[in-house]
């Protein structure tokens, strides 16, 4: 046993560096990338331009003087933050909604007492529509989602929520089988109800931690809302495409500022409020 | 008076529920909800992209095509992390200031380097490589640096917190034995941290995948890429068969990665 345990993670190790070796050279043999190219004095005036330009230098206006400007881009920024906080909301809701059958100790029945014929099949289903929502990135789910709605900001929650409602229902799921059953237990042997042992056994016990997550998962949402903004889905990241494509660097600079404003406010706050809870 | 009013535990954990929906229900607000929200033949698009769920095109052609796609996404990620493990290490080490004897020196060392790990996380990898593309242009590197550098931003923050966090007494007693800085970082704080962080890596090399497929965004080839082809051609059922390629792509990565994370914490 022993041994076998040492031969799969050395097996993984060269694989993996097999994997890495083999990536490197399909990259720089098959698509001819060369770094030396990258250092040409062509790029490098380019790279020039392009840092002056953010910058402002030589510019008769730049965008961060402009006060026109500012009140646009803290207008995206508010759009953005609410376009995160709905992501967030409607991710939870929908998790909360499902992650009941998907813990395991419900589908076999150690949690409520209950086994259903149901429990398993329920199980499955629910897992596999996770695994499904998270192995899709968000920028997919807005391209998809893109299609059906107009810009604007609630595609873009829409498509946040969608890929992080697999990610919340996993970890809330992995809660709940490590809670401590016998609470739950006591309740359903009471004669409690579903909706009852969910309410008054899972959720007190579960609550902190299920905030966590959500606090955790809503800063990788606030980082992540520039990106769908870039297929159309609103916010900071569909006024970065546009700057970008009329080559207003100056404006980049700014909204690359509340951009970052707003990822260190969303850590902040949510680990102050991280320690408030506990 | 009740006495279950000065429950304080319960109470803060309460405020905090009533607040973040608040802040939900606030946030609804700020869409005007009426039916101009959905494109005027946006029920019909949603019924073909739903209904060709479950036909993918799987013709020879596609297949191929998917499976190519997935090498590059695949390779651009594994080349991205090869990066990320080197930047992680180096920085993950001064972050945690361990090489350093307590004093001025250390005072500085630490912020300096935790301050550079957040903001290479800050910013998101596609934002990176659009930096990168706009500054040295369409170039597989600026497909793996922009995917290097987040990454080495969270791995490394990782690896320095983990460093941080591991019991101190073997490390004294190694020190006691007249050890030396690297000595005690080689033979006392990597044998500790090592399977966490090689379990947490795994983890970032699975989500690296979903990035690296995303890059395709910013004009570099691979699975991403083809679904943005796809869905500008109308394809749904092309853009479901190399959205399965990248589901089955990490999931698998997901189960070596179990498979490993369990063999390594027993």
């Amino acid at each position: 046993m022993k041994k076998y345990k040492l031969s799969f993670v050395t097996a993984s190790v060269y694989a993996l560096l097999l994997l890495m070796i083999g990536s490197w050279a399909s990259i720089i043999i098959g698509e001819k990338a060369s770094l030396s190219l990258l250092f040409t004095e062509k790029n490098l005036f380019y790279a020039s331009k392009f840092f002056k330009g953010l910058l402002g230098i030589n510019e008769e206006s730049p965008a961060y003087l402009n006060a026109e400007n500012w009140k646009n881009a803290l207008d995206l920024t508010i759009e953005t933050l609410v376009m995160s906080v709905m992501a967030t909301g409607f991710a939870t809701i929908a998790a909360l909604l499902t992650v009941v059958p998907a813990a395991r100790n419900v589908a076999d029945g150690s949690l409520t007492l209950a086994k259903k014929w149901h429990g398993w099949l329920s199980f499955g289903v629910v897992r596999g529509g996770y695994i499904f929502s998270r192995a899709v990135p968000e920028l997919v789910w807005a391209m998809i989602i893109i299609f059906i709605f107009k810009p604007g900001i609630l595609p873009g929650a829409i498509a946040l929520a969608l890929h992080n409602f697999g990610i919340l229902g996993k970890l809330f799921a992995e809660v709940i089988e490590d809670l401590d059953s016998r609470p739950v237990r006591n309740l359903s042997s009471s004669g409690a109800g579903r909706f009852q042992l969910f309410l008054y056994g899972v959720l007190p016990a579960a609550l902190p931690r299920f905030l966590t997550y959500i606090l955790y998962r809503w800063e990788v949402i606030m980082r992540t809302t520039i990106v769908v903004g870039f297929v159309g889905a609103g916010g900071l990241g569909q006024q970065f495409k546009l700057s970008m494509s009329f080559f207003h660097y100056t404006d980049i600079t700014l909204l690359l500022f509340f951009y970052l404003l707003l990822v260190f406010a969303a850590d902040y706050i949510s680990e102050k409020a991280r320690i408030f809870i506990k | 008076m009740d006495k279950r009013w000065l429950n304080f535990e319960l109470h803060k954990r309460k405020i905090l529920t009533l607040i973040l929906l608040l802040a939900f229900m606030l946030s609804l607000f700020f869409v005007e909800w009426h039916s101009n929200l959905i494109h005027s033949g946006g029920f019909i698009t949603a019924k073909q992209i739903a209904a060709a769920f479950f036909t993918p095109d799987l013709s020879g052609d596609i297949l191929l095509l998917a499976l190519e796609s997935s090498w590059t996404t695949l390779s651009y990620a594994a080349a991205g992390m090869s990066l990320v493990i080197i930047i992680a290490f180096f920085f993950g080490i001064f972050a945690s200031g361990i090489l350093v004897s307590e004093g001025k020196i250390k005072r500085y060392i630490r912020p300096l380097f935790r301050g550079q790990l957040g903001i290479m996380r800050a910013i998101h990898e596609l934002v990176w490589a659009w930096l990168f593309v706009a500054s040295i242009g369409l170039s597989s590197f600026a497909a793996i640096f922009a995917l290097a550098i987040p990454y080495g931003g969270i791995l490394g923050r990782i690896f320095a917190d983990m460093l941080e966090d591991i019991p101190r007494e073997p490390i004294k007693a190694l020190e006691a034995a007249g050890a030396s800085k690297i000595q005690a970082l080689w033979y006392g704080y990597l044998p500790m941290v090592r399977a966490s962080i090689t379990s947490y890596a795994m983890y970032r090399f699975e989500c690296a995948i979903r990035s690296s497929a995303i890059m395709s965004f910013v004009g570099i080839g691979g699975l991403g890429y083809q679904i943005q082809l796809s869905l500008d051609d109308l394809h749904y059922d092309e853009v479901w068969t190399f959205v399965f390629f990248l589901i089955a792509l990490v999931l698998i990565i997901d189960l070596w990665s179990n498979q490993l994370r369990k063999r390594l914490v027993q």
